[in-house]
């Protein structure tokens, strides 16, 4: 028991520590940066932004669909990093929010008619939100701390069970979910796949990147990285850390809605993987493979996998899924910090907090 | 009467499978604090092996015998190559026994495509007791999982080796100064609980038949029936199944099939957010 027992309760201080385990490979790398003042970050960032804005024009329609629908998914994989790469609660059930929105949404569409931009992204959202306060608040809050593992066990367990619901429940339409939902309008424009969605979701993604960028860099920022270290001391420096959780959780979920009722819009269609485990660890492996705990690191992540993936599929479909398994094994043995850790120092990761460069406070320990 | 009987038949064997796949988990997460996310691929490994011996025309006890060596041999080798890394870091552990699992799965998968291959049951027929039938199969079952449960419960709790890796759970930095080689016993947890995951797959694959999600069914359940029973003891999670097992097997009778496999998990979610530690709480076997 002893063992078992010290390993749950040294979860919450060692969990995200291993994002930290790396550090020391990259120590040169920052010292070097700092030297000569560089940033890198804003370098990677600018970069994928503008090979995103150009995508478009360079691509076939059926491309821009797919591209589309990765975009979708980096933002769908912002939620998830948001909430394991800052606060480090590990949410194996990150679809149950992008999945409930997406029903909620085709739910609306197909039965009250409602199609406009307008009602159904907030209402996505919302949607989202409130799932994810419900169950981060069952989950995390309480009388005594929640243990990762239950978290995670927690988490993958909804996500299941809302699988199950899902195929189980005529209403939603069974195994085969809900077909041909209508295209998403605004006023009496039809929004339909193509350049003009996959910019739409790609300005949505920018917003909400920005968004995140703003809060993990806040002083609240500062209390999640606190709260990654050392959840204990951050609790002994007067913090509510079940709290400072559940918000985070909160608004990992509120983003997966978005990207839910974004994407069943776009596919046209909702399905109950889509709230399942298939698409829980899908998001896992974009953020563990770009590197968590960056935000851009969720967004190369997504594109990598769905790219090699989507590249891979006329001839090697039944390999990738094999090659994905040996991919993800390696990340997570030898660059636990992802791939962004190949360009991105230690120091800049962690980054700085609260007031802009001129009164700079290093946050890095 | 007789549909009453067939009824708790079908409960009991149900339940009892699920403990049988839940004795590796639950001995692999109590004694070594991992949740192993690959426990499902060793239940498909094998019913694997046990189809591939079928095929061969090898008979099927035969490959029902060889299934836990096999498993628990490579059990053993990923241990060694890959676990052993994870110790430290029960998410991580979790992340990494995921990827493993996910390998084995999808190579499982391009073996055997995307079919659902039937593997007759090496005791076939019913038992008839009076007017009713059950099957035998599913009676050797059970069967078979009370002796394996008590088999590895007078493992644990009387040999010497038991006593190793109760010492090695209970304190490790001890166990090393008095002798013992914890990597060794590590090893040999894993590869034992593996081994009983091979066990479960060879002897449930006449019954599901072998498909490449085989696993994956039962993973959820397992992790469920393991936190509810409670992590560090070998009784907890057999416990724990039991009760699992029963519930999903039992509330389907009472209520539309959906609602019923959704309340068992979010019955039993709440029951762990409430008794964390589990219906059977503490040390001990």
């Amino acid at each position: 028991m002893g063992a078992a027992k010290q390993a749950l309760r040294a979860t919450a201080s060692q969990a995200p520590g291993i994002s930290m385990a790396d550090g020391g490979l990259d120590r040169a790398l920052p010292a070097q940066q700092a030297a000569a003042g560089r940033k890198v970050l804003p370098i990677v960032e600018g970069a994928v932004l503008i090979a995103a804005l150009i995508v478009p024009l360079v691509l076939q329609d059926y491309l821009t669909v797919f591209a589309t629908r990765v975009i979708i998914l980096a933002l769908f994989a912002l939620s998830f990093d948001l909430v394991w790469g800052y606060a480090g609660i590990m949410s194996f059930g990150q679809a149950l929010f992008f999945g409930s929105a997406g029903y909620g949404v085709a739910l609306m569409a197909r039965d009250l008619n409602i199609t406009s931009i307008f009602l159904v992204l907030p209402a996505g959202t919302l949607i989202g939100l409130t799932t994810s306060l419900l169950l981060g608040g069952f989950l995390l809050l309480g009388r005594h701390p929640s243990s990762v593992i239950f978290v995670a066990l927690g988490t993958l367990t909804g996500s299941y069970a809302a699988d199950r619901l899902a195929r189980g429940w005529y209403y939603l339409g069974g195994q085969n979910g809900i077909p041909s939902i209508p295209s998403m309008s605004l006023g009496s424009y039809d929004i339909t796949e193509g350049p003009v969605y996959y910019y739409f979701a790609l300005g949505t993604l920018v917003v909400v990147y920005l968004l995140c960028r703003f809060l993990v860099r806040s002083q609240f920022g500062l209390a999640l990285a606190g709260l990654r270290e050392n959840e204990q001391r951050i609790a002994f420096f007067g913090y509510k850390a079940q709290h400072l959780k559940a918000i985070v959780f909160a608004v990992g979920g509120t983003i997966a809605g978005l990207a839910g009722s974004l994407y069943a819009f776009h596919e046209g269609f909702v399905w109950p993987n889509m709230v399942g485990v298939v698409i829980s660890t899908q998001v896992v492996l974009y953020v563990l493979f770009g590197g968590s705990g960056t935000l851009i690191g969720a967004v190369i992540g997504a594109v990598i996998i769905e790219g090699v993936s989507f590249w891979l599929s006329d001839n090697y479909r039944d390999i990738w899924p094999i090659l994905l398994g040996v991919l993800l094994l390696l990340v997570i043995l030898f660059r636990p910090l992802g791939l962004i850790s190949f360009v991105l120092g230690e120091r800049e990761r962690v980054g700085s907090f609260g007031a802009g460069p001129k009164e700079k406070r290093n946050a890095a320990p | 009467m007789a549909s009453t009987f067939v009824a708790a038949f079908e409960i009991l064997s149900f339940g009892a499978i699920i403990v049988l796949v839940v004795l590796g988990l639950g001995i692999i997460a109590s004694m070594m604090g991992i949740f192993n996310f690959a426990q499902g691929e060793f239940v498909l490994l094998g019913a694997y092996v046990t189809y591939l011996a079928h095929s061969r025309g090898i008979p099927i006890w035969a490959g029902m015998v060889a299934a836990p060596f096999i498993v628990g041999g490579l059990g053993f080798v990923l241990e060694a190559l890959i676990i052993r890394r994870f110790y430290a870091a029960p998410i991580v552990a979790m992340l990494g026994t995921y990827a493993l699992g996910l390998i084995v799965r999808e190579s499982v998968r391009g073996l055997i495509g995307g079919f659902y291959l039937t593997v007759p049951e090496p005791i076939g027929g019913s038992i008839d007791i009076g007017t009713m039938h059950i099957s035998a199969w599913r009676f050797t079952i059970i069967v078979i999982t009370l002796l394996v449960m008590a088999g590895c419960y007078l493992l644990l709790s009387r040999t010497s080796f038991g006593l190793r890796v109760r010492a090695t759970l209970e304190n490790p930095a001890l166990a090393r100064a008095s002798g013992i080689s914890t990597p060794l016993i590590y090893g040999a947890t894993f590869a034992f609980g593996a081994a009983l995951a091979g066990l479960a797959g060879a002897l449930i694959v006449p019954v599901f038949s072998l498909f490449a999600d085989l696993g994956i069914r039962f993973l959820i359940q397992g992790f469920v029936a393991v936190m509810v029973g409670g992590v560090g003891s070998f009784i907890g999670p057999v416990a724990g199944a039991g009760v699992i097992g029963t519930l999903s097997a039992a509330l389907p009778w009472v209520m539309a099939p959906v609602v019923a496999d959704v309340l068992v998990f979010v019955l039993a979610i709440v029951f762990i957010k409430f008794r964390p530690q589990g219906l059977i709480a503490g040390k001990g076997v």
